[in-house]
């Protein structure tokens, strides 16, 4: 018998809301629908009447934990539309932000997935790691979220040199608790088991659904804006493009894990990069906006952004296209939910990271009486618990047995 | 695969219904006619290997123009291939069966441009509501004033209604 389970669609304080749609025979999914756009806020028309300065203010409350990486793609547009070449320092600076940016936005992402799996120390100790990285941000750019750190043409704000040796302590500190977080997570064997082979979205099934970011080098899929289509300091430092295999949590996860040690590296070659530049020297002048368009990309924390623009060689945009790459993602649960159960439904679509948490509903109908019960967050949350206890008890047991 | 490379196979292989241009070395442009987009569109995808990005629609006063970002990642720039479906009633060819990626982005098209995608498997509204006016596309610079209004959701369950079979409570507009 085939029933129906609505998860979703919203709660306010996501900015993600989602619906979705789960086909399930006994415990198993065999169809997931999805309906996005809940909270479509019309931020591309909008912006089609803010001026080329004003639209990043706009861009980055598209998402309060991509702020820096969707006006990083946007100024990068109407730079590709200019022309123009942005000075060395602005290039270090915006670097340096976007990949705090991720840092913080993979923690987060780590410290959500491990209370999904029951594991609240994890949440814990990554909001712990989490709070002096904000810090850092905030003296560097001003705020702890919504940095507005981009304009076309540079950076609003220079870097202080007093913050130097405040980020690099931070950094030591961040890597070595990073370090801890990786190994405790690569070596629990709850978390193999729970994770391993669930929600496995594989190479070919990437590159047709136009998967991005961690989800699809998780599978093995070898892309990254950052390396493919170098923007300002990006060809400047050396990191490595994390890849994992087999594309399921376990993979997703570890590829988050791993990138952050890769964002540490760039952010001490930035470092010690723009000492070599000339302070004050963070912005290239703008006179007119020719007519024309323009696009850029970057590799925000999950997957590549993209905004196009076109001018009319006007003071705003009459076109300006945003997309986001939970957008190509969350097409991607499609394929990579059927054949697992309700309980791992929750997390794999969570581990795409499309910001879509614990805070939605879910209601259970059976088609043929129309019989339903609805189910609230804090029970999807208990069924994920509780299948992690069964897990460890097994496992427990098993040891005891040798 | 070189940008010189692909940019003389796209015209060896479609001759006089594409125009290339290249604005900078890492943007390549070419114009499509309608009746050989989507044999571009699996060319670069199937052929020449490019990777599918995302899609934009711009609206014009005779049409809109349709566009898909298709990037080498290797040797670092894109391929933009555009065409423009008339006005009043843009129509073109989905390339959804080529490119499982491209059904949402065509599906936004639709409901924001009315561009209509021939043999797509699923062309319903992505971003709003099942509940809006048939014939209202609000990224279309053709507004009418006289449109009427969605209605008032004033009852929190209608979507479990609507799935359990049961008509939504309310009056449809």
């Amino acid at each position: 018998m085939v029933k129906k389970i609505p998860i979703g669609p919203f709660h306010p304080i996501l900015e993600e809301p989602e619906f979705f749609e789960l086909h399930v025979e006994g415990e198993r999914v065999v169809k997931i629908d999805q309906t996005i756009g809940w909270s479509h806020r019309g931020i591309e028309l909008l912006s089609e009447h803010k001026t080329w300065d004003q639209v990043p203010f706009l861009v980055e409350r598209i998402c309060g934990i991509c702020s820096c990486s969707h006006p990083f793609a946007y100024v990068k547009a109407v730079e590709d539309l200019c022309q123009i070449e942005v000075p060395l320092r602005a290039q270090f600076i915006r670097v340096i932000a976007a990949e705090l940016e991720r840092l913080h936005s993979h923690l987060l992402w780590t410290g959500l997935a491990g209370h999904f799996l029951g594991y609240n120390t994890v949440f814990m100790w990554t909001w712990k790691f989490r709070e002096p990285l904000l810090d850092v941000l905030e003296a560097v750019t001003g705020n702890r979220n919504h940095y507005a750190v981009m304009r076309p043409g540079g950076v609003r704000r220079d870097l202080p040199a007093e913050e130097i040796p405040n980020i690099l302590k931070l950094l030591d500190r961040l890597e070595k608790e990073n370090d801890l977080l990786t190994k405790a997570i690569v070596d629990d064997p709850v978390i193999h088991a729970r994770t391993k082979g669930v929600g496995v979205f594989n190479k070919t099934m990437c590159r047709l659904y136009g998967a991005l970011g961690p989800t699809a080098r998780s599978a093995g899929y070898d892309i990254d804006a950052r390396r493919d289509h170098p923007i300002d300091a990006y060809d400047k430092v050396s990191f490595k493009v994390i890849l994992c295999e087999h594309g399921d949590v376990f993979d997703k996860a570890v590829v988050r894990q791993l990138e952050n040690f890769e964002s540490i590296k760039i952010i001490r070659q930035c470092l010690s990069l723009i000492a070599d530049t000339k302070a004050g020297d963070i912005c290239a002048e703008i006179r007119e906006v020719p007519p024309g368009e323009g696009f850029g990309m970057y590799e925000a924390p999950r997957g590549e952004v993209f905004h196009y623009v076109r001018s009319n060689g006007g003071n705003m945009p009459i076109r300006h296209k945003v997309r986001a790459p939970s957008f190509n993602n969350i097409l991607t649960n499609n394929v990579s939910v059927p054949g697992n159960t309700v309980a791992d439904a929750g997390l794999i679509t969570a581990a795409v990271d499309p910001c879509y948490s614990c805070t939605e509903r879910v209601g259970v109908v059976d088609r043929r009486n129309g019989e339903r019960r609805v189910l609230t967050e804090a029970d999807i949350v208990r069924l994920s618990h509780e299948r992690t206890d069964e897990i460890r008890r097994r496992l427990a047991a098993e040891a005891g047995r040798e | 695969m070189e940008r010189e490379e692909v940019k003389r196979r796209i015209a060896e292989r479609f001759g006089a219904k594409v125009k290339i241009a290249e604005r900078s070395p890492k943007r390549v442009y070419v114009y499509a006619e309608n009746e050989i987009w989507v044999d571009l569109a699996r060319f670069l995808f199937e052929e020449l290997d490019a990777r599918f990005d995302t899609g934009a629609a711009v609206d014009d006063r005779e049409g809109v123009e349709v566009m898909f970002f298709m990037p080498f990642d290797r040797e670092h720039y894109y391929v933009t291939i555009k065409t423009f479906a008339a006005k009043p009633h843009p129509t073109l060819d989905s390339i959804t069966p080529v490119i499982p990626g491209a059904n949402w982005i065509e599906r936004e098209m639709f409901e924001m441009y009315e561009v209509t995608f021939r043999n797509h498997p699923d062309l319903r509204p992505v971003l709003r509501s099942d509940t809006r006016p048939a014939d209202f596309y609000p990224a279309k610079r053709e507004m009418k004033d006289n449109h009427p209004l969605v209605r008032n959701r004033d009852d929190g369950d209608w979507r479990s209604d609507e799935v359990a079979g049961r008509p939504p409570k309310g009056k449809n507009p």
